[in-house]
């Protein structure tokens, strides 16, 4: 699946950094053929002799998938694609190239260095309109929704489109674990808010029909609060 | 005071929480320990779906343009839930527990997790003015992104 990358940066070396993302696509991408996901997925290249940030990666993965009881899951397609978590954890170690003030969008999902940045949260119902404004400082904030492209997060369980809530919002230190967490809280549907209760330092805002809202205690306060409707 | 007349759509949200959670140990993953290759599983909400309780709630003070309600005392397996909310012109604007009550480690521990998330408020849609970035769901098509950037570049000038 392909994803822009935007960079907002004062300083730092950018074209390391997008030299870094092309490698990340080369090793993941379940797109490639020749990528080494996609060997592994074949069966014609063994873990063993796998790129040491492959290995690094797909162990992350297989401790998450337990971390979430199973609602992350790196094969919930049916067929080995890391993406879902390759992308922030990308964007996590690019984040060392940069200084300064700096913002990586990543499709949506974001890590901003320095601050402090305003980062709405895209609307679910209305494409034009944001739900919510947040200002954040060295954080990574990953929004998992259904609103858009249909429904991209399946149930590992049913191998269905999740049901239950709009978007959910995952605020922390790590961009990576907060898209996963992001992922697994979204397809557990109506039963995501009580989970992400438990997963300080990253704070969740499920959106659930209905207009109804909730966010854990220490999820950041709207910067500002928004025109009112 | 015929403002406050707004239609009272009321969701006991914590009951519903503590409902749909049964019984399971504390969490004893710290979820943000180190990524490492043996974590201990976490106990995570069930997947079958408790049914939504359906309280009627008697108003118990208008002030102006918001009035707060609380809802009926709902006793769980586990305890007593009662929550107090607040509609401003019609919108859900607060959330209080008002008794919280049980007995045993189970229910603290169900507690402890269904406190937390009591803060609750309705879906609000702004503009996007003085916005850098917008975090949306993944994938999201470039063109709806460029148009909402647009939007935003616009809004602050740069455009």
């Amino acid at each position: 699946m392909p994803v822009t990358v935007e960079v907002r940066s004062g300083g730092g070396d950018l074209d390391a950094l997008f030299a870094w993302l092309r490698r990340v696509d080369a090793l993941f991408s379940p797109y490639r053929p020749d990528s080494e996901v996609a060997r592994l997925d074949r069966g014609v290249l063994a873990l063993a002799d796998a790129d040491p940030l492959v290995r690094e990666v797909l162990a992350d993965c297989a401790a998450l998938h337990a971390a979430t009881g199973g609602w992350f899951d790196a094969r919930a397609t049916g067929r080995l694609d890391p993406s879902g978590y390759v992308k922030g954890w990308a964007v996590d170690r690019a984040a060392g190239l940069l200084a300064g003030r700096w913002c990586i969008n990543a499709g949506g999902d974001l890590r901003v260095g320095g601050g402090p940045w305003r980062i709405g949260i895209q609307h679910p119902r209305r494409r034009d309109r944001v739900a919510a404004v947040l200002e954040l400082t060295d954080a990574a904030v990953a929004t998992s929704g259904a609103y858009e492209r249909g429904a991209h997060v399946l149930d590992p369980y049913t191998r269905r489109p999740a049901a239950g809530a709009l978007s959910v919002t995952v605020v922390g230190p790590r961009l990576g674990t907060a898209d996963a967490y992001a992922t697994a809280a979204f397809a557990l549907g109506e039963a995501g808010p009580a989970w992400t209760a438990g997963l300080a330092p990253y704070e969740a805002m499920t959106i659930l029909p209905r207009r109804r809202v909730l966010a854990t205690r220490g999820f950041p306060r709207r910067a500002t609060a928004a025109a009112a409707a | 005071m015929r403002r406050a007349l707004a239609a009272l759509v009321v969701t006991v949200v914590a009951v519903w929480l503590l409902v749909s959670y049964e019984t399971r140990p504390p969490r004893t993953v710290n979820p943000n320990a180190p990524l490492g290759p043996d974590p201990t599983p976490r106990a995570i909400a069930p997947r079958t779906k408790a049914a939504e309780p359906t309280p009627t709630p008697r108003p118990d003070g208008v002030d102006g343009d918001s009035r707060t309600v609380t809802g009926p005392a709902t006793i769980t397996p586990f305890s007593v839930i009662q929550v107090q909310v607040t509609l401003t012109k019609g919108r859900l604007t607060d959330v209080v527990t008002v008794a919280l009550t049980g007995d045993g480690p189970h229910t603290d521990a169900i507690n402890a997790r269904a406190e937390p998330i009591l803060r609750r408020e309705a879906l609000r849609a702004g503009g996007a003015k003085g916005i850098d970035a917008v975090s949306g769901a993944t994938y999201t098509t470039a063109s709806w992104k460029q148009s909402l950037q647009a939007a935003i570049d616009k809004a602050k000038g740069r455009d």
